[in-house]
């Protein structure tokens, strides 16, 4: 029913602007054609894109933790390397690491990105470096957003883990992170609805995602329109879907603070589409 | 006003008082730590044996509370010995004996088993339900069996008059009951040590009664402990020892009697007269 709406939407935008245009008409069918999920390649491409997008968010992720830690270390080293790092990736453009990292170090034969069988599953060398190079640039910025998390829990909780014999490592993993969890979650979440828009970057490698998905077909049916008002509704389709996800998931992890004992439940879809005195009018369609 | 239901034999939850094994469990000598420029604790030394109750009173800045967070290392200190059950706390020595070298931060973290605290602020973990709390440690940190650790934790619960509040999160529950939660997750480690810094200074004042109650049987079941805190009434009642500070030094000690009726120094009187 949300698909339907979204489509509706869609449909009344492309009307208005085919109107306006000289000599363009609006093919509703092929764009129903683009859209199809049953088509050839489209549910493949959406595979490819939650499937990287995932990944190197986790990735981003597991890199930003070291990182925000690394930034906070004792350790001279640690903190200078962890600066290096984060001020390389965030001043330099996603499309040039990308391209630098895959294309560069393989012509440099400083890495070649061969392909390689993880557990069954056959990952080609671009898979490889689009994964890796996403989930390292985006620990880059998920160390500022770990580091702030992590600051924001109170240094009595660490004291009183110290004073309970953990270690630095216990402490960190089982007090201070989960409780800076509940500070990091929403940025995160902002993050991860980024990551699967970024992704589109990753067809300069030559992976097949959805945006590459569509840039194959306007070419091959010269209806660049249609494709890709198909390609934005379906990454449209795939951000709300993860706004519900997101909402489901801070709720949860808000156990323990002064809102978390109820389980107060985020807006509903009415009140994110259509505002919050918009809920009335009741488009119905449950 | 007691706290409602606080029964007796609080070690009975945990089997009985903890290192029977040693005499002497503190013997601080001649500490000395700086803030930078500030020298807070100039040659402090205190021994205080086992199944010993010392509360440590003083002015504000003092470094009462600075003391007792050396004692199990969240403060660092320049020079002075720190010995807990015989154990050199947070150091090694190196160049014969002369030089103190920071320990190994895992070796840290075991000595502090040793050495349970209670904070002012309570400083549970808000993630954790008040029995999740209490076994958290026992669990990860002694390696206790999962079902072992929740019988524990319930029956110290129980002891503390929060049988009913085991599910409960941190922030549900009042100050005084936080605070005893505290008391028992301290008590979970079977710490040969209890240091308590101001432990009622944070709460409302109907209920410091219920804190101190449990304080005070712990103290009467012959658990060793070194209170920082102003509660007149609680030192006289079970303190076998009461040691004053001020501007970093000791200025005096003795029985609750001795200090708090007949103070030797004037420093001493000029406090207590503000105080009582």
């Amino acid at each position: 029913m949300l698909v339907g709406c979204l489509f509706v939407l869609a449909l009344s935008v492309a009307g208005c602007s085919s109107s306006k245009a000289h000599s363009f008409q609006f093919d509703a069918n092929v764009f129903l054609a683009d859209l199809n999920p049953t088509s050839q390649g489209v549910l493949g491409a959406l595979y490819v894109t939650i499937v990287i997008s995932v990944v190197a968010q986790a990735l981003g992720v597991a890199i930003g933790v070291l990182a925000a830690l690394g930034k906070m270390a004792r350790i001279t080293p640690f903190r200078v390397i962890a600066n290096v790092y984060i001020w390389f990736f965030r001043g330099t453009p996603l499309l040039v690491q990308l391209t630098f990292f895959y294309f560069g170090f393989g012509a440099a034969h400083l890495w070649g990105w061969d392909d390689i069988t993880i557990f069954g599953f056959f990952i080609p060398g671009a898979l490889q470096a689009a994964m890796v190079i996403l989930g390292v640039n985006e620990g880059a910025y998920m160390a500022e957003i770990i580091r702030a998390g992590i600051m924001a829990v109170d240094p009595g909780q660490t004291e009183a883990a110290k004073s309970l014999g953990m270690t630095y490592g216990q402490t960190m993993s089982r007090i201070v992170l989960p409780q800076a969890a509940r500070v990091i979650i929403p940025p995160l979440g902002n993050e991860f609805n980024n990551m699967l828009k970024t992704t589109s970057l990753i067809f300069v490698l030559g992976v097949v995602e959805t945006y590459d998905h569509y840039v194959i077909l306007q070419g091959l049916n010269y209806r660049p329109f249609e494709a890709y008002a198909a390609c934005a509704l379906w990454f449209l389709l795939l951000t709300t879907i993860w706004g519900f996800i997101q909402s489901r998931i801070e709720v949860r992890f808000s156990r323990g603070t002064a809102t978390g004992s109820s389980a107060l439940p985020g807006p509903g879809w009415r009140t994110r589409i259509f505002g919050a005195a918009a809920g009335s009018t009741g488009l119905g369609g449950h | 006003m007691t706290a409602p239901n606080i029964s007796t034999d609080l070690l009975g939850a945990i089997g009985g008082v903890p290192r029977p094994d040693v005499d002497v469990v503190v013997d601080a000598r001649d500490v000395n730590k700086w803030f930078g420029r500030l020298h807070v604790l100039k040659d402090v030394s205190l021994r205080v044996k086992r199944q010993e109750t010392v509360v440590v009173i003083g002015p504000s800045g003092s470094g009462k509370t600075t003391f007792i967070r050396c004692i199990n290392h969240l403060e660092k200190i320049q020079s002075g010995r720190i010995f807990v059950n015989g154990h050199l706390i947070g150091y090694r020595e190196a160049g014969g004996g002369k030089k103190l070298v920071e320990d190994k931060e895992k070796n840290i973290a075991t000595q502090r088993q040793e050495i349970g605290m209670v904070f002012q602020r309570f400083n549970l973990f808000p993630h954790m339900t008040a029995l999740e709390n209490i076994i958290e440690a026992p669990i990860h940190v002694r390696g206790m069996a999962k079902d072992e650790a929740v019988a524990m934790g319930r029956a110290l619960l129980e002891r503390v008059g929060l049988a009913a509040k085991e599910n409960v999160y941190p922030n549900q529950l009042s100050g005084g009951q936080q605070q005893r939660i505290a008391i028992a997750r301290a008590l979970a480690m079977k710490p040969a040590l209890m240091l308590f810094d101001e432990p009622t200074s944070a709460l409302d004042p109907e209920m410091i009664g219920e804190v101190l109650e449990v304080m005070k049987e712990l103290a009467r079941e012959g658990m060793t402990m070194i209170v920082v805190s102003h509660e007149m009434g609680f030192a006289r009642e079970v303190a076998n020892r009461v040691v004053m500070m001020d501007d970093g030094v000791v200025v005096e000690e003795g029985t609750p009697d001795q200090v708090f009726s007949a103070p030797k120094q004037d420093r001493t009187k000029a406090f207590l007269s503000k105080i009582l």
